[in-house]
């Protein structure tokens, strides 16, 4: 059950901000959910697990989008790292500090997307890309609110519950 | 207790090699560029159909609820056109001057634009499935692709004009870059009142400065002395061998001098409304012709 909530998590993350956020996006910027959802599941899983399901989630935009093969592989395992790694220093159920940790984790995750796409030859402006990273931070900390204590309880005791083999 | 010797230098070159392999990657798999995506394809093949239906059931709610959402817009757009009405009603020696402009948009506004050069292609009909699904592109997917004949690079028109062309394929559907990105230039022809051309590149704004504004997010560079006019109407030129010749592309809005004097900037309006096309047609040229 766990392992479908997931898939079906992932693909509602592909489909929804083209869809859904089409008519919820504020001057253009749109959340970035599968790197929501995979700072959500680096908080709750190992290391290696983190970087796997970071590279899978990657893998899969990169290949429902079609273009830049390799941009959001490299940048959701990045996340994921990163989120794996303050959630270790942080504590992960006070949901204000998740919060303010979605903004900076998903900042670094855009700058590294920028970053890849100045690397693939394309042209953005510093101001253009200052205003997608923080805006596109600050969609995805908005819906932390929303969607963290569900996932967070369910990662705990309900249907995504995850227990790391030394804890068996 | 002995701990595991991290090899620095190892990790190092690992991750050099492994950044070194994206940026291939990604330089090979760009805009435009054809490589083979089976599992790309099975996913828009199983998502299309939910994606058009949510689009499909958004812009009937949009539609429905647009007067109660934007009464205040609305109003604001029926004192501003209605002042125009009375300036326009006054005006009647540069109507005459613009004539032939006029003609132009009185076959626009029936809401189909004839193109003799557009006869010598096929059309296929397509239906936006979704909108833009990463914030960094203007993009769009239609519900058609390979197996429709579709390809990269074919161009895109909406029923009033230029929408864009396509940069990737899957099986079942297409992606579109809209002229409204800059990754996109498309060359084009500007008319004036009196009907002579002046050709440019019509450039998308949205990755320059005002990529999170809505609306007129095209801009063409010319000449200080080019006769080139608010109002005037802006064509594809059909050199470059993508989009075809004569399809509109929008109207001059705002012509800005350059500080150095030598240049100007023409913003313009696109005539397609890309926030709410629904409908679109892949141009492919006929075979024989």
């Amino acid at each position: 059950m766990r392992y479908i909530l997931i898939a079906v998590m992932f693909l509602l993350s592909l489909i929804l901000p083209g869809t859904v956020f089409h008519f919820w996006a504020w001057s253009g910027i749109k959340p970035d959910l599968l790197m929501l959802l995979t700072i959500y599941m680096a908080m709750h899983h190992r290391l290696p697990s983190s970087v796997l399901w970071g590279l899978g989630a990657g893998l899969l935009e990169d290949l429902y989008l079609g273009r830049y093969i390799g941009m959001y592989t490299l940048t959701l395992a990045v996340v994921a790292v990163l989120s794996y790694w303050l959630a270790e220093r942080w504590y992960r159920d006070n949901f204000l500090l998740t919060t303010f940790m979605v903004f900076i984790v998903t900042m670094v995750g855009q700058v590294v997307v920028a970053f890849l796409s100045l690397g693939a030859g394309l042209y953005w402006s510093v101001g253009d890309i200052g205003q997608l990273v923080i805006g596109v931070a600050l969609y995805n900390a908005i819906l932390v609110p929303v969607t963290y204590p569900l996932i967070h309880r369910s990662f705990l005791h309900g249907w995504l519950r995850y227990r790391p083999r030394y804890e068996r | 207790m002995v701990g595991k010797r991290v090899n620095v230098t190892g990790i190092a070159v690992l991750v050099f090699f492994l950044l070194l392999g994206v940026l291939i990657s990604i330089r090979l798999t760009g805009l435009g560029s054809n490589f083979p995506n089976p599992i790309g394809g099975v996913l828009q093949r199983v998502l299309s159909p939910l994606e058009e239906s949510i689009l499909r059931l958004g812009n009937g709610i949009r539609d429905n609820t647009k007067v109660v959402w934007n009464f205040r817009e609305v109003q604001i757009q029926n004192e501003a056109l209605r002042k125009q009405v009375e300036q326009l009603t006054g005006d009647n020696l540069k109507l005459k001057e613009q004539i032939l402009a006029g003609i132009r948009y009185t076959e626009l506004d029936q809401g189909q634009f004839r193109s003799p050069s557009l006869d010598k292609f096929a059309k296929i009909g397509a239906s936006v499935i979704n909108r833009n699904p990463i914030t960094w592109y203007r993009t769009l997917t239609l519900n058609r692709g390979s197996q429709d004949g579709v390809t990269a690079n074919d161009p895109v028109i909406g029923a009033l004009g230029l929408v864009g062309k396509i940069v990737s394929v899957s099986t079942t559907t297409s992606e579109v870059l809209m002229i409204l990105d800059g990754e996109g230039q498309v060359s084009a022809l500007v008319r004036g009142s009196t009907g002579e051309g002046t050709f440019g590149i019509v450039q998308g704004t949205y990755t320059r400065g005002s990529r999170l504004t809505s609306e007129g997010n095209l801009q063409m560079l010319f000449h200080r002395e080019d006769n080139v006019n608010v109002g005037d109407l802006v064509f594809t030129s059909g050199i470059g061998g993508v989009y075809p010749k004569d399809v509109p592309i929008g109207k001059v809005r705002e012509i800005q001098l350059d500080p150095s004097g030598l240049l100007k900037t023409a913003y313009i309006d696109p005539l397609v409304d890309f926030d709410s096309l629904e409908e679109a047609y892949i141009v492919k040229p006929m075979e024989g012709k």
